[in-house]
C-alpha cells in the first residue's frame, strides 16, 4: 500500500541501512537529505534496541552500534537517549495520525472512518513492530516527558471517534469521557497483542476493535453487522 | 485498610512507639493505623511518601528509609533493592484494592449494581490514598518490566467482574461480544482513571463514576439500561 520510497518511513531507511551510508568523501547527497536520514536511521536504531532490551538497558552505544555511525553523529542530532526516545515517539505518533487520517478519509460514512481508521493504526503497529513496541509499550517506562506525549497521542484520536455523536440517535447523552476511554481501549488491546509477541496477527484485531469502537453510539448489533464487513 | 491483615492488628488509641509519632497521619495520604510499627509496612508507606514526593526515578533508599523512620540496614534486612521495594508496595495496595472492590461487588444483589459498587470502591479507594493511586496506577507504570507485568495482571483480574455480565444474555447480545470484550473494557476504564491521575486530577475520579458504569455496561445491557443504572442515586 505505501510506497516503500516514502522519505518518512522508517522500514525504507531500516531496510537500507548500511547502504544508506554515503560513501566518504565527496558527497553528491545535499546534507539535508543526509541530516534527515541519519535522524531517522538513528531513531530505527534506537527502536530496534529498545524492542531487544527494553528502554531502561539502552545505552547510547547500543544505538550507535546498531545504526553504523560515529557517537559523534548520535549527539549531533540528540543531546540525549531520552530526547531520541522523545523524536521516535514524534515520529511514530505522527506518522500513525497521518496514516489514520489519510484512511479516514478516503471513505464517507463515519462507521466506515472508524473501521478504515483503526485498519490503519492495526496496520502500521504490524510493519513497524519494533517503532510499535518501543511508543506504546516501552513509553510508559521511559520517563514523565514519553508518558505525557504518549497521553497526547491518545487525545489525538479523539476526534475521529467525536464526530460519532452526531450520527448516533444518543447524541451529546453519550458520556463525556466515552471518545478517551475507547481510544484508551484500543491502545490497551494493542498493548497486549504486542506484549504477548502477536503483533504480527494484530491486524486480526480490528473486527472486534471496530465493534468495540462502534457499540456506545450505534448498538452492539449494527456495530458487528458494520465491523464484520471486514472478513 | 492495609493493616487490617490477621498478623498485625492495631487498634484505635494505640500507644504507638516514638518513632511513628515523627509520621502525622495525613502527610503522606496513609492512614495512622496503616503505619505500623512493623517494619516492612512502614518501609512500603515510606516509599508511598518518597515517590510521592520525588517520583519513582529519583527516589532514593535514603529517601525511603528517612520517610520510614528506619535505618539503611533495616531497609536491607526487608529488600534488596528500590525496585524489589516497590514490587512489595505494589501488591501490597493491589491487594487491599481488590479487596475493597471485590467486597463492594458482592454486595449488591444484580450485577449492574454490583458493577457500580465495584467501581465506586475502587475510584473511593483512589481518591482517598492519592500517593497510594499514583504508586499503582502511574509509577507502576516507570518502575521496569516486573512491576509493569504485575499492573497487567492486576489489570486482567478486574476482567472476570465483567465477564460475569455474560451470564443470562440473549444469543443475540452474546453473539456481539468477542473474546477481548472484557479486555478492552477494563483497559479503556483504567486507561482514562490512570491519565486523570497523571494529570493529577485524582480528586475528580469519583466524577468519572456515571460515565465508566454507562461505558462498561452498555454492551451486556445495551445504551438506554445501561445509563439508567449509571445515573440513577
Amino acid at each position: 500500500m505505501e510506497s516503500t520510497c516514502d522519505q518518512g518511513t522508517l522500514t525504507f531507511v531500516a531496510d537500507n541501512a548500511s547502504t544508506m551510508r554515503p560513501p566518504p568523501g565527496r558527497h553528491q547527497l545535499s546534507k539535508a537529505f543526509i541530516a534527515q536520514h541519519q535522524r531517522a536511521r538513528i531513531i530505527a536504531a534506537l527502536a530496534e534496541e529498545t524492542a531487544d532490551k527494553g528502554y531502561r538497558a539502552v545505552i547510547v552505544a547500543d544505538i550507535v552500534r546498531r545504526a553504523g555511525i560515529a557517537r559523534n553523529t548520535f549527539y549531533e542530532n540528540f543531546s540525549s537517549k531520552e530526547a531520541c526516545f522523545l523524536a521516535a515517539a514524534e515520529f511514530a505518533a505522527t506518522e500513525a495520525l497521518r496514516r489514520v487520517v489519510d484512511a479516514a478519509s478516503k471513505v464517507d460514512s463515519w462507521p466506515a472512518r472508524v473501521d478504515a481508521g483503526i485498519s490503519a493504526f492495526l496496520h502500521y503497529v504490524a510493519s513497524e513492530p519494533a517503532l510499535a513496541r518501543t511508543c506504546i509499550v516501552e513509553a510508559l517506562s521511559a520517563g514523565p516527558a514519553s508518558v505525557e506525549r504518549y497521553e497526547r497521542s491518545i487525545q489525538a484520536f479523539v476526534p475521529l471517534f467525536r464526530m460519532g455523536r452526531t450520527v448516533s440517535r444518543h447524541g451529546d447523552k453519550l458520556p463525556g469521557t466515552l471518545e478517551e476511554t475507547i481510544v484508551g481501549g484500543i491502545f490497551w488491546i494493542t498493548y497486549q497483542g504486542i506484549i504477548m509477541g502477536q503483533t504480527a496477527q494484530i491486524e486480526e484485531r480490528a473486527p472486534e476493535l471496530v465493534e468495540f469502537a462502534l457499540t456506545p453510539y450505534l448498538g452492539g448489533e449494527a456495530a458487528k453487522r458494520i465491523a464484520s464487513k471486514q472478513d | 485498610m492495609v493493616a487490617d491483615s490477621a498478623d498485625t492488628p492495631v487498634e484505635q488509641g494505640t500507644e504507638y512507639p516514638p518513632e511513628l509519632a515523627r509520621l502525622p497521619p495525613g502527610r503522606h495520604g496513609l492512614p495512622r493505623e496503616f503505619v505500623a510499627h512493623n517494619q516492612r509496612e512502614r518501609l512500603i508507606a515510606g516509599l508511598a511518601e518518597a515517590i510521592a514526593e520525588n517520583g519513582y526515578a529519583g527516589t532514593t533508599i535514603a529517601h525511603i528509609t528517612r520517610h520510614a523512620a528506619v535505618s539503611r540496614r533495616t531497609f536491607y534486612e526487608h529488600f534488596s533493592s528500590k525496585d524489589e521495594c516497590f514490587v512489595a508496595a505494589y501488591d501490597t495496595v493491589m491487594a487491599e484494592m481488590r479487596e475493597r472492590v471485590g467486597k463492594a461487588f458482592a454486595e449488591e444483589d444484580d450485577w449492574p449494581h454490583a458493577v457500580k459498587a465495584g467501581i465506586a470502591a475502587m475510584l473511593g479507594f483512589l481518591v482517598a490514598e492519592p500517593s497510594l493511586a499514583r504508586l499503582c496506577m502511574v509509577e507502576a507504570l516507570v518502575a521496569g518490566p516486573v512491576v509493569v507485568e504485575r499492573y497487567d495482571s492486576a489489570i486482567q483480574s478486574f476482567v472476570p467482574y465483567f465477564r460475569t455480565g455474560r451470564e443470562g444474555r440473549s444469543p443475540d447480545v452474546l453473539a456481539r461480544l468477542s473474546a477481548t470484550t472484557e479486555e478492552a473494557l477494563v483497559g479503556g476504564m483504567m486507561s482514562l482513571i490512570s491519565r486523570r491521575i497523571i494529570a493529577g486530577r485524582t480528586a475528580e475520579l469519583e466524577s468519572l463514576l456515571p460515565d465508566l458504569v454507562e461505558f462498561t455496561l452498555t454492551p451486556y445491557l445495551g445504551s438506554d439500561e445501561a445509563a439508567k443504572v449509571a445515573r440513577e442515586g
